[in-house]
């Protein structure tokens, strides 16, 4: 039963993995490939470590550090990579509606 | 119209080439001689019971000296190809990377780096004991410092402290390395420490000092790599 329950939760992590990769091989432009592909996949990372644990209750610990690694980790990388981007200029696609940076720091405008 | 027919003969090519090397795969049924070696008496006459770091850091602890040193020329040689002229200092103008990071990035690295650090520690001294060593944690401990260098590029390292480190670690391998062959069987070997308990964090002999010390030495040197490719 314990079993199952931690094959429910890495069965519903690899579909967030799997959307996450669908999402960079679709998305239009580099900062919706970045969005796709943090979210999906740290939400997968955490789902599949949590159903690891399932498994091997002894390892707890150890996964629980590794989710808080992923969980700083991942969306502090794709920051600073998104960050880096919109710095220098990478187009926005098309259907862009706001662009916060702008908005909020006009004197940062490059 | 040709370029894709062409794009298609080379996959098909490299399928067969696959093909063939994935229908030709045999499963090896027993281990071979010199393997088998190394599997029964590495743990015994040793006491280490990952045979992997047995492997690297005794039978093999000579080639692993010679890629710690391909390591040290490869920081030589970086280091000396990306020296700036005094000249060019003072007239180039200032790179994209003076900008600060942001506040997202730097509490990031601060909150990250002794997490980095520890990982990097734990996989160097527990190289006896469990998958690791001194190659890949002192890989760790680099990341960590280039996560420094990329969150505050204003630090600098202090190389000169850094090389004597270095040097440091790499004489005491020597050093260990002779040792071997007075006190024991031959270079490297590490049994004139009490080999102690099997399976304990303080056992196997030299082992883990000698992994301990190519991980400082590792870590120093890759470091070096990424701060002369910094600036």
């Amino acid at each position: 039963m314990i079993e199952f329950i931690g094959s429910v939760f890495i069965l519903t992590g690899t579909i967030f993995l799997f959307s996450a990769g669908l999402g960079v091989l679709r998305m239009p432009d580099a900062y919706t490939r970045i969005q796709a592909g943090t979210k999906a996949s740290t939400l997968g990372n955490t789902l599949v470590l949590i159903g690891l644990a399932f498994y091997h209750p002894g390892w707890t610990f150890k996964l629980v550090l590794v989710i808080y690694f992923v969980l700083m980790s991942n969306p502090i990388s794709s920051h600073a990579l998104s960050r880096a981007a919109y710095r220098i200029r990478i187009p926005m696609t098309s259907s862009t509606v706001v662009d916060a940076i702008t908005e909020e720091e006009p004197e940062q405008e490059p | 119209m040709m370029r894709r027919v062409f794009i298609l003969l080379v996959v098909f090519l490299f399928g067969l080439v696959f093909l063939n090397v994935a229908v030709g795969y045999e499963e090896l049924q027993s281990l071979r001689p010199l393997a088998r070696h190394y599997v029964a008496q590495g743990p015994v006459e040793l006491g280490v019971p990952n045979i992997v770091t047995a492997i690297l850091i005794t039978y093999r602890g000579f080639d692993t000296l010679g890629e710690v040193a391909v390591l040290f020329m490869v920081a030589a040689s970086v280091g000396l190809l990306l020296k700036k002229n005094e000249g060019d200092r003072n007239t180039a103008e200032k790179p994209i990377s003076e900008r600060k990071a942001g506040e997202i990035v730097i509490t990031g690295a601060a909150v990250l780096m002794p997490f980095i650090f520890t990982f990097g520690a734990y996989v160097i001294v527990n190289g006896h004991l469990s998958a690791g060593g001194g190659f890949q944690g002192g890989a760790i401990v680099a990341s960590g410092v280039m996560l420094l260098l990329l969150a505050r590029p204003e630090s600098e390292l202090n190389i000169s402290m850094l090389s004597i480190i270095e040097s440091l670690a790499g004489a005491f391998y020597i050093l260990i390395g002779v040792s071997g062959i007075i006190l024991a069987g031959g270079f490297l070997d590490g049994r004139f420490l009490p080999l102690g308990e099997f399976g304990a964090f303080i056992s196997a002999g030299a082992v883990p000092l000698i992994s301990a010390l190519i991980g400082i030495k590792v870590g120093a040197e890759l470091s070096v790599i990424l701060s002369s490719f910094k600036s």
